[in-house]
């Protein structure tokens, strides 16, 4: 296995919001500016790559029967975790992703990459995929953030670059999310077929 | 090694051994980051008073034990003398996406001092700009004007949104859609409402009325 190719895969081939289109709930909720979508991009792939690496080490030990509760109980004490070590001793970046990480154990990306990497895969493969899904994923949340940013408010991670009365608020709203995603998953596939 | 088969017996051992294990790990973290998170949140607290009440001003100060009534809790300011020099109410309001906390710090008259957002869940980039929002003096204004603005040599609009020396048993602390002097942040008019009540009702737990009872008073009429 080449464990490039997997981080590579991961950014691109199998983008988790452009091409496979998971994890959508959070990718819309929390775009609203360039750093949020940031901020939620590194908390997953955190969340991602330390539960891949255990569920990896674990998956001879789980009977298939169980398996799904095993991780779900596995994620969910890692975003936990986060959580509170992140209060305790990050209160600044706590302060502005507070409200993200009990997003995490939702999302369907992490649950995604156990189920059809992690639980297949040696603990090196496991951690290369999660840093490249998650790397992927938040390349795309900071894309879709930028845009609704820069429409929505007029400015591009707080610097403002259009004038308040030209502001697109509708794009920072939720019916917004919806408009660029689909906006930039055109795009992606418009790219994609010409390649082809 | 082999994967273990999926009878009863297994699967209950696994799972219960796992959740222990979670739990035990989890419990283990709880007990060390709660000191330094109730250490982190004396400090907000304590940063609270100081930045509502003082401001920029460099001056000695002793804060009362807090008070607390009715959900409100009172910080009582004093300066070197013993005179009182403010009192910082904590207040909570229903937002737009939960509980919004604010603390809002009185001068012995009942004009503003200052405020700050202790705890919210507004929209990032709408409701959340509260924090920055009704304490914008309109030389701030400049500062909102865009790259764009600057080229075409337009001039910014100050809004009138700034509480700070406000007193709300004189002045209309209502948005200017209910009729009162102060601008809803754009788009976040429910955020602004609650933010605004969470002042009024600091004031009147403190003072007793407030000069906005009689119009919402009269609206809630209709």
């Amino acid at each position: 296995m080449n464990y490039f190719k997997t981080i590579i895969n991961g950014i691109v081939k199998e983008n988790p919001t452009f091409v496979l289109l998971l994890g959508m709930c959070p990718t819309l909720a929390t775009t609203t500016s360039a750093v949020n979508g940031l901020g939620m991009g590194v908390a997953t792939m955190f969340v991602l790559i330390c539960s891949n690496t255990f569920i990896s080490l674990l998956k001879n030990l789980i009977p298939d029967g169980v398996r799904i509760p095993c991780y779900i109980v596995v994620i969910a004490s890692f975003v936990t975790l986060l959580q509170m070590l992140m209060q305790a001793y990050v209160p600044d970046l706590y302060k502005t992703l507070g409200i993200f990480i009990p997003l995490i154990v939702v999302n369907c990306v992490i649950l995604g990459r156990a189920e059809a990497f992690a639980a297949k895969n040696n603990v090196l493969a496991s951690i290369c995929d999660g840093l490249g899904i998650g790397i992927g994923f938040t390349l795309a949340l900071t894309l879709l953030g930028f845009v609704r940013e820069l429409l929505g408010n007029g400015a591009v991670f707080g610097y403002r670059i259009f004038p308040e009365s030209m502001n697109m608020l509708v794009f920072v709203l939720a019916p917004g999310a919806f408009i660029t995603l689909g906006l930039l998953l055109a795009i992606v596939n418009s790219v994609k077929n010409r390649k082809a | 090694m082999k994967k273990l088969q999926s009878n009863i017996l297994n699967m209950a051992a696994v799972l219960t051994v796992i959740a222990i294990v979670a739990a035990g790990l989890l419990a283990w973290v709880n007990n060390v980051t709660s000191g330094p998170i109730e250490k982190i949140n004396n400090a907000t607290i304590e940063n609270g008073i100081r930045s509502v009440i003082l401001g920029d001003r460099d001056i000695q100060f002793t804060v009362d034990q807090p008070v607390e009534q009715d959900g409100f809790v009172f910080h009582c300011v004093n300066d070197a003398n013993g005179n009182l020099i403010g009192t910082a109410v904590e207040s909570n309001e229903n937002g737009f996406g939960g509980n919004l906390k604010v603390m809002v710090g009185f001068d012995p008259e009942g004009v503003i001092l200052g405020y700050t957002v202790l705890e919210h869940s507004e929209t990032p980039g709408l409701g959340a700009q509260a924090d920055g929002w009704f304490r914008q003096k309109s030389a701030d204004a400049k500062e909102q004007a865009g790259v764009v603005d600057v080229l075409l040599g337009a001039p910014a609009k100050p809004g009138n949104h700034n509480i700070i020396g406000m007193n709300p048993g004189d002045d209309m602390m209502l948005v200017s859609k209910d009729g009162g002097a102060v601008d809803a942040i754009t788009a976040s008019t429910i955020t602004s409402k609650a933010f605004l009540r969470a002042v009024n009702s600091a004031y009147k737990a403190l003072f007793g009325y407030t000069a906005a009872d009689a119009v919402s008073g009269a609206s809630s009429q209709n």
